[in-house]
């Protein structure tokens, strides 16, 4: 084979190799980015719904202590009551999407227990209600019936809250080994690869420099038709061989020249 | 031994003088000392006579 034809090999075959590398990297950059997309899109997006319900929940609680606080004027109880089960509608919603969204079972359950408590606690606020109009909108006693019995409900979020971060962080962490173990395999190949690659051209351009110093003592040696004793041992079907035939040529023109002059 | 490619050389030195017997073992790669020592074999033979074809055409 051509030197020059090794030598296209070769660099058409880093060319490769280096071209490979850049699409395994954009491809593992991508699934990378897929990756985490879907723990962005999972439990961080419903950590986030799960604290805004959270929010919801304490704002329905403010409404009730608005009833009882300002439940004297109707048009303000009107209002108030109205806010309250608006609200009160609201987070049971947010909850039942939110328990359908999540695929972690202990957050789907604690959301579940949520839902429950919270229809226990609509009829006791529903009740509690029923006693503030019958005495005469005290709220003392009616206060007293659904007093820190939102308190269990609540914490209920901190919990789902902490366990659908917890499962983002896993799945965080197991998006990075993930990757980190995909580079290590795609290094490990492209440097192996990288290796053979450089190997071979180091075969190649010794070799080549090998000869080249051989055709060099040659010619040098030509060059002063000091032909005594010379062996031109250089074979090969590239362009140092060609070269090394032709000084075979020019040896025995030059043996023949001495032949003739000294006859 | 070479004694029919000896004669070529010799024959070839006749018709073009030194320098074609020095084209002559440019051509072949052999110098007629090296052609007597080399057998008459059909292929050195068919070698040779090639080259010195190829010096009466005048390349």
């Amino acid at each position: 084979m051509r030197i020059s034809t090794k030598l296209i090999t070769i660099t058409l075959g880093s060319g490769v190799i280096v071209t490979g590398l850049i699409v395994a990297l954009v491809l593992e950059l991508k699934s990378v980015s897929t990756g985490y997309t879907h723990i962005l899109q999972g439990p961080v997006v419903q950590a986030a719904a799960a604290r805004q319900a959270q929010v919801d929940f304490k704002v329905q609680v403010l409404d009730w202590k608005d009833i009882l606080l300002r439940g004297q004027n109707p048009e303000e109880r009107a209002q108030y009551t109205d806010q309250f089960h608006a609200q009160e509608a609201k987070v049971k919603a947010e909850v039942g999407t939110l328990a359908a969204s999540v695929d972690d079972p202990t957050a789907k359950a604690l959301l579940t227990d949520f839902l429950v408590a919270d229809d226990a606690l609509s009829a006791k606020y529903q009740a509690a209600y029923g006693l503030y109009g019958k005495q005469g909108f005290d709220f003392k006693a009616a206060d007293k019936m659904v007093d820190g019995q939102d308190l269990a409900p609540n914490d209920i979020f901190d919990y789902v809250v902490n366990q659908l971060n917890g499962q983002a962080v896993d799945a965080a962490a197991a998006e990075k080994a993930k990757a980190v173990h995909q580079l290590l395999i795609l290094l490990t190949i492209v440097g192996g690869l990288l290796l053979v690659d450089s190997i071979v051209y180091c075969s190649v351009l010794f070799g080549v420099l090998k000869r080249l110093g051989q055709l060099k003592t040659v010619s040098d040696r030509l060059a002063v038709a000091d032909i005594e004793g010379l062996s031109i041992d250089i074979s090969g079907h590239d362009e140092i061989g060609g070269i090394g035939e032709s000084m075979k040529g020019i040896e025995a023109a030059l043996h023949e020249l001495l032949a003739v002059h000294a006859a | 031994m070479g004694i029919a490619l000896v004669q070529r050389y010799e024959q070839i030195g006749k018709e073009m003088g030194s320098v074609g017997r020095m084209k002559l073992a440019m051509l072949t790669k052999l110098s007629s000392m090296k052609a007597a020592e080399a057998e008459d074999s059909v292929s050195n033979l068919k070698m040779v006579d090639d080259a010195i074809a190829q010096l009466r055409k005048g390349v």
